[in-house]
C-alpha cells in the first residue's frame, strides 16, 4: 500500500504547517524522531497515528515550541519559524491541549480562561465572558463558567481547554490523545465539536492511537512508528487493517521463547475485578484471568487502559471495588502489600519514583521489598548480606555505579531502572508482576531483562507482564491478553495474533466474531 | 457585682483589639506569601527585628510614625531576603525560616545590650499614636487599619486579576507559568509584602502593646500567626476573628495575672494552650495552596 | 552500614566550612554594626571557647541530645522543633523525682519528654495539626509551667532564685558516656535496625513508603516519641550533670532545644557528626560568654553566627551553582 499525497476536495489550499527533516536525539542517546516530514493543510483535521513511544507527542511538542529539534525545519503559514517557547507558538496561533490539562483545578472556568487571556492581552472579565458566550453559541454547547474546573467531568474540562485556546486566538489546535480520558459518549461529543471547529476554519492536529477515531473524524493521517513516518494517507483511501499493520509493524523481536511448556498449578487468579482510580473513576471493569506457575502471561494494551489500577489491586496497593484476587487459591483481596510480598509475590512498578527511595543507597534500595530476609538478631539489618545481594543485582543487571552506598539518585535513569527490575527478579519470587520493565532501557538492557524474566519462568515462577511494547509482549508471553478501556478484549497464544489483529484490538476495534 | 463583670468583659473586649493587631498583621502578610506558594516560618523573627527597629527609631526621634516606617522597612527587607532564598536559591523554606528567627533573636539582643546597655529591655518609648475613643474605651487607629487591610487583602486576592494570578502561583505553578504568569516574580513580591505587614505588626507590638522593646518580645506570636493562617483557611477575612481569639486569650491572661496571685505563670500559658486547643478542635480540612513550600523549577 | 563515599564526605565538609566562614562574616558584620571591634571579639570567642576541655564536654552533652531529638524525626520527614519544651519537661521531672534518686529521676525525665513528643505526633496523625505549630505552643506552655513548678514546689529555701539541688551530681565521665553513646545508639538504630530503615523510607517519599508497605502514621508517632525521649534525657542530663540546679528564670535551660536544631543541621543529618558539631557550637557559646566578660558584647552573638551558618546551609543549590562556576566536582546530582 503506497502512501499518496492527498487529493480530497474538501481540503482548502494553503499549508498551515510544514515540518521538514525533523530529527530529535536526546542527550542519553535515545532517538525519538528520525528525519520526519509532516505536512498539515489549512482547515483540515489531520491525525497523527502511532503506538506509545512512536514519537507523536515529541513531534508536536517541537511544533508547540516546548522542545527544540536536533535537526530540521518548521514552517508555519508559509513562514520559517524557530520557536523558543510555547509563548512564541501561541503568538502564531498554535495551541496545544495536553492529556494533563494546564488548568488550575480549584479555580472556576472563567477564572482559568480569564487568567490565561489577560496574560497576553488587555481584556476585561466582561469581554472574556462575551467572547466565551459567543463561541459556545457558535459551537453549540454550554459550560457553566462559574463552576470550578475540578467539579466538571473530564470531557467538559477538555472543552474548557479548547475554549481557552480559541479565546486566545488559536487557528491551529493540537490535541494530544484527547479521548484517552473520555467515555465513548464524551468522545462523540468531542468529535462533533471538532467538526464544528473545522467548519469555522480551525486547523486541527489529532494525536491518537485509536484507529476508529482516525476513521471517523480525520481527513488525512500520518502514521509514525519508532520515530519514522511510515505512511501518509487520505483517510478514505486506507483501511483500518492497513493502518493497524503499519502502526504495529512487522519486525517482531522474538526471543527464544515457547517450549518447555511445563505449566504448573494456578499461581494467581483474578476474578471479575473492578477497580477505581484515585479520582473515583472505574478503570478496571470486570477482568478475569489466571496465571500459572511456569508461564508468562502478557497483557498488551496502550497505557491508560486500566493496567496500572489492575496491577496495583493485584499487588495490594489499591483497594478492590468488586471481585477477588487469589494467590495459590487463597483469597488475598483484603491483604496488604507487605503480606502479599511475604507470599513471594513481587512487583516492578512502572515508575521509578515509586519503586526507589532516591535519597537512600543502592544497597538499601535493593532490599526494600525483602527486608525480612535480611534481618538478624534483635531486628538488626545484616548489611553484609544485603551488600552481597546488592552486588549480585548490580552485576547480573549491569547497573553502572560508583559505590553500592551512593544514593540512587546519582545513577542515570537506565541504571535506576535496571536496579529496580534486578532487585525484584533476583529475589527469585514465585510470582512476579512486571509493569513496563524495560521502559527507558536500550536494546541490550531490554533483552537482558527479558531473558531474566524467561529464566524465572523456566525455573517455575509465574510471570505477569504488562507492557505497551507489543513486540515485547509477543516475544515473551506464553499467553496474551489484550486490554482496552478496562476490559480484556482479546485472549490467546501469541501465534493467534498477527500484528494487524493486535493493533486493531489495542486500538479498540473489536472484530465481530 | 453584675455591673463589675460587665465592665470587665467590655474592657477585655476592647483590649483584645489592641492585642490582636500584631498577630493579625503578621497573619495577613503570611496569607499573601503562602497563597503564592512560599511559607515563611521566619515571621517570628521579623516581628522581633521590626519591633527593635521601631523602638530604636521612636526613642531616638520621638516620632512614632517614623518608628512604624522603620519597622515596616525592616520587615520588607527580611521578606525580600526570604523570598530570594526560597525562590531563586531553592532553600529549604522551613529551615531558612528557623535560622532567620535565630539570627533575629541574636541581633536584637546584641542591639539591646550594645545600645541601651541592658539585658532585658529598652527604655520606655514614651511616644505612641493617638488613640481613637469609642464608647469610653480607646482603640488604636492601626488596629482599625489592619482590619481594613484584611478586607482589602481579601478583595484583592479574590476579585482582582493580580490576586488571581498570585493564587495560581500557589495552586499550580506549572499551569500558571503556562498561562503566562511569572511565578518566581510573584512569589518574591508576595513574600516581601508579607514581611512588610509583619514589620508593621512588630512595630505596633513595641510601640503600642508593650511600650518598649524587650528581649524576645514576640513571644511566639509569629507561630500563632502561622497557626491562624491555617485556621482561617488562608482567607484574610477569617484571619480577623482568629487573631481576635488570640487577642482575647492574651488580654484574659494579663488580666488573670493580676488576680490569680501565685498562679501568674499558669495564666501566662493561656494564649498558647488556647491556641493549641483551637487548632486541634477546629481542624477543618482547610486546604492549603497545593504548591505550598515547593520550589518551582522551570523545565 | 557505610555512609557514603569519601568524595561525598569531602563535599559535605566543604559546604560546612564555607557556611562557617559565612557565619563568621555575618557575626563580624553584626559586631561592626553595633560599634564593636569585630576582629578582637571574634578572636576571643574562638580562642577562649575551646580551652577548658572538661567544661566543653559537659556543655555539649545536652545539645548533643537535643540535636538527636531533631534529627530522628527529620529522617522521617518531620520537623520536631519542640525539643525546647521536651527538654524543660525532662529537666523539671528529673528535679521533681530527684528526692527519690537519680536512677529514677533521669529516666523519668526522658519519659516525660517522650510523652510530649507523642502528644505532638498524635495531634498530627489524628487531627492533622502541623507539628511546627504544636511544638511551639508546647514549648511556651512548658516554659511557664516549669517556672511555676520551680516556684511552687522546687524552690530552694535558702537561695530563692533557684531550685533545689539534685541528689547526686553526675561526674564528667558519666556525662561524657551519655554524650558519646547516644549518637552511637541513634546511629545504630537508624542504620542498622528495621525500625530505622522504615523511618528513613518514610522520610524519603510518601510514594515509596506506600510501595514498601510502611505505615506513615505509625512512623510519625514512633519517631516523635524517640525525639521527645532524647530531648527529655537532655534536660535531665543538663540538670544532673551540668548545672545541678535550675534557676527561676530557666536561663540555664533556655535555648538548648534550638541550639540542638542548629547542631543537627551543621552535622548534615549524620548522628555521629553531631558530636564534633556540638563541641564546635558549645565552644562558640562558651567563647561568647568570655567575649561578654571582656568586650561587653551580648553573648547572643553566638546565635547570630550559628543562625547565619544554618541559613547558608539551607540553600545547597547555591553551592551547586558556586561549585560549578569554580569547576569543583560536587559529588554528582
Amino acid at each position: 500500500m503506497n502512501p499518496t499525497p492527498l487529493s480530497s476536495n474538501t481540503i482548502k489550499p494553503g499549508q498551515a504547517v510544514l515540518m521538514k527533516g525533523i530529527t530529535k536525539v536526546y542527550p542519553d542517546g535515545v532517538v525519538a524522531l528520525r528525519d520526519v516530514d509532516f505536512e498539515v493543510y489549512e482547515g483540515e483535521i489531520h491525525a497523527l497515528l502511532g503506538e506509545n513511544g512512536a514519537g507523536k507527542t515529541t513531534l508536536m511538542r517541537i511544533l508547540y515550541g516546548e522542545i527544540r529539534p536536533t535537526r530540521g525545519e518548521v514552517w508555519v503559514w508559509g513562514e520559517r519559524v524557530e520557536f523558543r517557547s510555547p509563548r512564541d507558538a501561541l503568538a502564531k496561533g498554535i495551541s496545544m491541549v495536553y492529556q494533563n490539562f494546564t488548568l488550575i483545578p480549584n479555580f472556576t472556568v472563567l477564572d482559568n480562561i480569564y487568567l490565561a487571556v489577560s496574560s497576553t492581552m488587555r481584556v476585561s472579565r466582561e469581554e472574556v465572558v462575551g467572547r466565551l458566550q459567543t463561541l459556545m453559541g457558535e459551537l453549540n454547547f454550554k459550560i457553566p463558567l462559574e463552576a470550578t474546573v475540578e467539579e466538571l467531568p473530564v470531557g467538559l474540562q477538555q472543552k474548557v481547554e479548547i475554549l481557552k485556546a480559541l479565546v486566545m486566538g488559536a487557528r491551529i489546535l493540537i490535541l494530544d490523545e484527547p479521548t484517552s480520558v473520555l467515555s465513548p459518549l464524551e468522545s462523540r461529543a468531542l468529535f462533533e465539536l471538532l467538526r464544528s471547529l473545522k467548519a469555522k476554519g480551525v486547523t486541527i492536529i489529532l494525536i491518537t492511537h485509536k484507529l476508529r477515531e482516525v476513521k471517523s473524524v480525520a481527513d488525512r493521517v500520518t502514521v509514525l512508528r519508532r520515530g519514522k513516518v511510515v505512511g501518509v494517507f487520505g483517510v478514505g483511501e486506507v483501511s483500518e487493517r492497513d493502518l493497524a499493520r503499519l502502526m504495529v509493524g512487522g519486525d517482531v523481536v522474538v526471543e527464544g521463547r515457547k517450549l518447555e511448556g511445563v505449566r504448573g498449578g494456578v499461581a494467581l487468579s483474578i476474578e471479575d475485578l473492578h477497580v477505581r482510580d484515585d479520582r473515583g473513576l472505574l478503570r478496571v471493569k470486570g477482568v478475569t484471568f489466571n496465571v500459572r506457575y511456569g508461564e508468562i502471561v502478557g497483557i498488551a494494551g496502550v497505557q491508560g487502559s486500566g493496567q496500572k489500577e489492575l496491577l496495583e489491586a493485584i499487588v495490594g496497593l489499591r483497594p478492590v471495588e468488586r471481585g477477588r484476587v487469589l494467590v495459590d487459591g487463597l483469597d488475598v483481596t483484603g491483604y496488604g502489600v507487605g503480606e502479599r510480598r511475604r507470599m513471594s509475590l513481587t512487583y516492578i512498578p512502572d515508575s521509578r519514583g515509586e519503586g526507589l527511595a532516591l535519597t537512600m543507597s543502592l544497597t538499601e534500595n535493593s532490599i526494600i521489598g525483602l527486608l525480612e530476609r535480611f534481618l538478624g538478631r534483635l531486628n538488626s539489618i545484616r548489611w553484609g548480606l544485603a551488600e552481597r545481594y546488592a552486588s549480585g543485582v548490580v552485576r547480573d543487571f549491569n547497573v553502572v555505579h560508583r559505590s553500592l552506598w551512593d544514593p540512587v539518585l546519582y545513577l542515570s535513569g537506565g541504571n535506576q531502572q535496571r536496579l529496580m527490575v534486578g532487585r525484584e527478579i533476583s529475589a527469585n519470587p514465585r510470582i512476579i508482576v512486571a509493569h513496563e520493565p524495560t521502559q527507558g532501557l536500550d536494546i541490550a538492557s531490554s533483552n537482558l531483562v527479558r531473558s531474566k524474566l524467561l529464566e524465572l519462568k523456566r525455573r517455575g515462577s509465574a510471570v505477569l507482564l504488562v507492557s505497551s511494547d507489543v513486540d515485547e509482549v509477543l516475544g515473551l508471553s506464553d499467553r496474551i491478553l489484550v486490554m482496552f478501556d478496562g476490559r480484556i478484549v482479546g485472549e490467546g497464544a501469541p501465534g493467534d495474533f498477527d500484528e494487524e489483529k493486535l493493533g486493531l484490538l489495542m486500538g479498540g476495534f473489536v472484530e465481530a466474531r | 457585682m453584675v455591673v463589675d463583670s460587665y465592665d470587665i468583659l467590655l474592657y477585655l473586649a476592647f483590649a483584645s483589639i489592641t492585642y490582636m493587631t500584631p498577630v493579625l498583621l503578621a497573619s495577613l502578610g503570611e496569607i499573601i506569601a503562602e497563597r503564592s506558594g512560599v511559607v515563611n516560618i521566619g515571621v517570628e523573627g521579623i516581628l522581633l527585628a521590626s519591633a527593635f527597629a521601631a523602638a530604636l527609631i521612636a526613642i531616638v526621634t520621638g516620632n512614632p510614625l517614623l518608628g512604624f516606617t522603620s519597622g515596616a522597612l525592616v520587615g520588607l527587607l527580611a521578606g525580600l531576603i526570604h523570598g530570594v532564598l526560597a525562590v531563586y536559591l531553592r532553600a529549604d523554606q522551613i529551615i531558612a525560616g528557623l535560622a532567620f528567627n535565630m539570627v533575629a533573636y541574636g541581633l536584637t539582643v546584641m542591639g539591646l545590650v550594645s545600645i541601651w546597655k541592658h539585658h532585658g529591655a529598652s527604655p520606655r518609648i514614651g511616644v505612641s499614636l493617638e488613640e481613637i475613643e469609642v464608647a469610653g474605651y480607646y482603640v488604636n487607629p492601626v488596629s482599625l487599619a489592619s482590619i481594613a487591610l484584611a478586607i482589602l487583602a481579601w478583595y484583592t486576592l479574590t476579585k482582582t486579576r493580580v490576586g488571581l494570578a498570585l493564587r495560581a502561583c500557589g495552586e499550580d505553578p506549572r499551569a500558571a507559568e503556562a498561562m503566562g504568569v511569572d511565578v518566581n516574580r510573584y512569589r518574591v513580591v508576595a513574600t516581601s509584602i508579607g514581611g512588610l505587614l509583619a514589620g508593621i505588626g512588630g512595630a505596633f507590638l513595641a510601640l503600642e502593646v508593650v511600650g518598649q522593646f524587650t528581649r524576645g518580645i514576640s513571644a511566639g506570636r509569629g507561630f500563632i500567626a502561622l497557626a491562624n493562617v491555617a485556621f482561617s483557611g488562608w482567607n484574610p477575612l477569617l484571619a480577623v476573628p482568629g487573631a481576635y481569639i488570640f487577642g482575647f486569650l492574651e488580654a484574659l491572661s494579663i488580666y488573670l495575672q493580676q488576680w490569680a496571685l501565685g498562679y501568674e505563670y499558669i495564666a501566662r500559658t493561656l494564649p498558647y494552650i488556647g491556641t493549641l486547643l483551637v487548632v486541634t478542635v477546629f481542624a477543618w480540612k482547610a486546604i492549603a495552596p497545593r504548591s505550598l513550600a515547593k520550589p518551582y523549577v522551570k523545565e | 552500614m557505610r555512609l557514603g563515599s569519601l568524595e561525598n564526605l569531602r563535599s559535605q565538609l566543604l559546604e560546612v566550612t564555607l557556611a562557617l566562614v559565612v557565619g563568621f562574616v555575618g557575626g563580624a558584620l553584626a559586631l561592626t554594626a553595633f560599634g564593636h571591634n569585630a576582629f578582637e571579639n571574634i578572636q576571643v570567642m574562638i580562642s577562649y571557647g575551646f580551652r577548658d576541655l572538661g567544661y566543653l564536654l559537659l556543655k555539649s552533652a545536652p545539645i548533643v541530645l537535643t540535636a538527636l531529638a531533631f534529627l530522628v524525626p527529620l529522617k522521617a520527614g518531620l520537623f520536631n522543633i519542640g525539643g525546647e519544651g521536651q527538654l524543660y519537661a525532662g529537666a523539671i521531672t528529673a528535679l521533681l523525682l530527684s528526692k527519690v534518686g537519680f536512677y529514677l529521676a533521669i529516666p523519668a525525665g526522658a519519659i516525660a519528654g517522650l510523652l510530649v513528643g507523642v502528644a505532638i505526633g498524635l495531634l498530627r496523625v489524628v487531627r492533622g495539626v502541623n507539628e511546627v505549630v504544636s511544638s511551639i505552643m508546647f514549648n511556651w506552655t512548658l516554659y511557664y509551667l516549669s517556672m511555676f513548678a520551680i516556684q511552687r514546689y522546687l524552690l530552694d529555701p535558702v537561695y530563692t532564685h533557684q531550685s533545689i539541688r539534685v541528689d547526686r551530681v553526675l561526674s564528667l565521665p558519666e556525662v561524657a558516656a551519655v554524650m558519646l553513646l547516644s549518637p552511637l545508639a541513634v546511629y545504630l538504630l537508624l542504620y542498622n535496625t528495621e525500625l530505622g530503615y522504615r523511618i528513613r523510607v518514610a522520610g524519603s517519599s510518601g510514594r515509596v513508603a506506600r510501595y514498601a508497605g510502611v505505615n506513615l502514621n505509625i512512623v510519625t508517632i514512633q519517631s516523635m516519641a524517640m525525639g521527645g525521649f532524647l530531648a527529655g534525657l537532655g534536660g535531665a542530663i543538663q540538670v544532673y550533670g551540668v548545672t545541678t540546679v535550675v534557676d527561676t528564670t530557666l536561663s540555664s535551660l533556655y535555648g538548648l532545644g534550638f541550639l540542638g536544631i542548629g547542631v543537627a543541621l551543621i552535622a548534615r543529618g549524620n548522628p555521629l557528626a553531631v558530636i564534633p558539631a556540638a563541641i564546635l557550637v558549645s565552644g562558640l557559646l562558651i567563647g561568647s560568654h568570655w567575649m561578654e566578660l571582656r568586650g561587653r558584647v551580648a553573648p547572643e552573638l553566638a546565635d547570630v553566627v550559628i543562625g547565619v551558618v544554618i541559613l547558608a546551609l539551607s540553600a545547597p543549590y547555591a553551592y551547586r551553582v558556586l561549585a560549578s562556576r569554580m569547576g569543583w566536582g560536587v559529588g554528582g546530582g
